[in-house]
């Protein structure tokens, strides 16, 4: 495990998903990870660019791998799956192929940018807390145990598939969330599509299509008892959260789930305030569940 | 070596179903495949399954295993015999079940026949002699080319279950084939077959397809490279292509998602201001940031003059994949 992090936040917690990003800050500093900002670095382009424009894709992705490798780290962390793919995708292309990188450093330097030389890997937070020193840490930290708590894991697809290009543990039996949501002194909930799509990538261009497929991880959660749900992407947030209401007047079923981030679920076991970890900023309001942590909320 | 399988049945005469339990005797090196004909042979001649070659070739014995779509023929049992532990086996998802674990591709072969998985050289003189297709010309379309039409893909598609209309991952992949195979001459017109409803926009990028393909088709990537010829052929009036066409230009415009243009300039001003409840509601959660001040990124130059860069070359690629295959001499 490694202290010290280039932390590449993204678009969503920089933005409509700010609760991600300030209860990230906060807990990586009880878990004594150094988070260092990237300057200047931009949005990943998501699977829309990377489909629409492959070749602009990659140099934007190489941009900001080579801007965290300027400013000497060697991992570059991140807290959504969409960056994590895309990012790894880059990566990987760029190692195999000296020609490709050479040609896209040619771009980089043309235009004054950071190039790249190929040393940097990607992380996810939730690998970085989920084993080894990361997670005898996690262990120290959570130090308000979440006890009594039925917590469903919600993987999202981009953090566990394509396999060969993520390859953190096997993409149809996951268990790092459930680790994590144990430490936290929870209990977790299983359910068949907690490895699923929650269909937010088209959510916008074919709406009812992605209302389909994000019943069914909702639906299964609440019959399975679980009080929350707790996702290592803010788009599956979004998701679960913002469209919740819809997929409940299109199933006709009350999912009453709240949605919470990854670091907001280890930063209220790591006994962060209700403030500190922004859990106002929900559409699918969590109060009614987070008061068994918070009894002053 | 003992091996018991736990198979889902399904009679379409009684329509009686079940998961039936079998052990039998296999050899250290038994596939699936082995293991169903052992049953079928010593135990159960009643039960149905489709197989032919037996070497990951012909396609036909797609099924799935714990709820994965494998080939039968190319899936070892012994793994699963060390570690005690027993499968259930039952037919491939998203398409109609016959009986047993033999489904209806009917349904799958449709789609395949939508796309008109041809060549199209309507629009050229006949060659004098062949054309001449170069290596790395080969190589854009050659993983595509290893599709064996098992429907392993198919069976996982998270969209095609919401929409059983989407073309899917084989046909799409299928579509990329001949996109980007130099001697078609289809253009715009084979693109249009998979642009708009049920077609390449409808993919929300599970992996599943990539990820349980036996052949290494990689059919989510092959359905990328569709959207992209598509994106850059100018053709951006599906949904789908507006809402990339959103992220391109937040990237070089401010350097972070333009979250609030990416309703109206998806949907369109009409379908945005019918779902201002909806909006008002995240406004109201802190979701939606001041579109006066929008969060720019800086060094932000140098993000624009790399758009324009790349795109240059961009233009120059498609100008080139355009003009079509060498004449032969």
């Amino acid at each position: 495990m490694k202290s010290s992090y280039a932390y590449y936040p993204g678009c969503l917690a920089s933005l409509s998903q700010k609760e991600l990003d300030t209860s990230t800050r906060a807990i990586a500093e009880r878990l004594g990870f150094e988070l260092v900002d990237i300057p200047g670095f931009t949005c990943c382009g998501a699977g829309d660019v990377h489909e629409a424009r492959p070749e602009y894709y990659l140099h934007l992705n190489a941009r900001i791998l080579g801007q965290a490798e300027q400013l000497g780290q060697d991992t570059l962390l991140t807290i959504c799956n969409v960056c994590t793919l895309n990012l790894r995708q880059a990566d990987r292309k760029l190692k195999d192929d000296p020609e490709l990188l050479a040609r896209v450093n040619d771009n980089l330097r043309e235009v004054g940018a950071a190039t790249y030389s190929g040393g940097v890997e990607v992380r996810h937070l939730l690998w970085e807390i989920a084993e080894g020193e990361g997670y005898e840490r996690l262990k120290q930290v959570a130090s308000k145990p979440l006890t009594g708590l039925r917590v469903a894991p919600f993987y999202g697809c981009q953090i566990l598939r394509p396999s060969k290009l993520l390859g953190f543990e096997d993409p149809d039996r996951p268990q790092s969330l459930e680790r994590i949501i144990e430490a936290c002194g929870a209990e977790p909930v299983d359910y068949p599509s907690k490895i699923r799509c929650c269909g937010f990538p088209i959510v916008l261009a074919r709406e009812e299509v992605a209302l389909g497929e994000l019943i069914q991880p909702l639906a299964e959660a609440k019959e399975a008892g679980a009080d929350m749900i707790v996702t290592p992407c803010p788009l599956c947030h979004l998701s679960l959260d913002a469209w919740q209401g819809k997929a409940s007047r299109e199933a006709d079923l009350e999912f009453d789930l709240p949605i919470l981030h990854l670091a907001q679920l280890v930063g209220a076991a790591a006994g962060l305030s209700y403030d500190e970890l922004l859990f106002k900023r929900h559409v699918v309001k969590v109060d009614p569940v987070v008061h068994k942590i918070y009894a002053e909320h | 070596m003992q091996v018991t399988l736990k198979i889902q049945r399904y009679n379409p005469e009684t329509e009686a179903g079940g998961v039936e339990t079998y052990t039998v005797d296999a050899a250290e090196e038994a596939t699936l495949l082995d293991v169903l004909d052992v049953i079928k042979d010593e135990v159960d001649g009643s039960l149905s399954y489709r197989k032919s070659c037996r070497m990951a070739v012909c396609g036909s014995c797609g099924m799935r295993m714990d709820g994965a779509a494998v080939l039968a023929c190319k899936t070892p049992v012994k793994p699963l015999v060390d570690e005690g532990h027993v499968p259930v086996i039952s037919p491939m998802g998203n398409l109609p079940v016959i009986k047993d674990l033999v489904v209806d591709m009917g349904p799958f072969w449709e789609k395949f026949r939508a796309i008109k998985p041809y060549l199209d050289d309507t629009d050229s003189d006949p060659p004098v002699k062949e054309w001449r297709v170069q290596q790395e010309e080969l190589d854009q379309i050659m993983k595509e080319a290893l599709c064996i039409q098992c429907g392993c893909c198919v069976s996982e598609c998270n969209s095609m279950e919401a929409d059983p209309d989407f073309l899917g991952p084989a046909a799409l992949a299928k579509a990329a084939r001949f996109v980007y195979d130099v001697r078609d001459r289809g253009g715009k017109s084979r693109l249009e077959l998979v642009n708009g409803q049920h077609g390449v926009w409808d993919c929300t990028r599970c992996y599943f397809c990539q990820e349980r393909c036996p052949k290494g088709v990689d059919p989510r990537d092959a359905i990328a490279k569709v959207g992209a010829r598509i994106y850059q052929e100018g053709m951006h009036g599906d949904r789908g292509a507006r809402h990339a066409k959103v992220f391109v230009k937040s990237t070089y415009k401010t350097g972070y998602l333009l979250e609030t243009n990416l309703v109206p300039e998806t949907v369109g001003a009409v379908a945005a201001i019918k779902d201002i409840p909806f909006a008002m509601k995240l406004v109201r959660a802190g979701k939606v940031p001041n579109p006066l001040k929008p969060h720019k990124a800086k060094k932000l130059d140098e993000v624009n003059k790399l758009n324009k860069l790349v795109g240059e070359q961009e233009k120059d690629e498609l100008r080139r994949a355009s003009a079509g295959p060498a004449r032969g001499d």
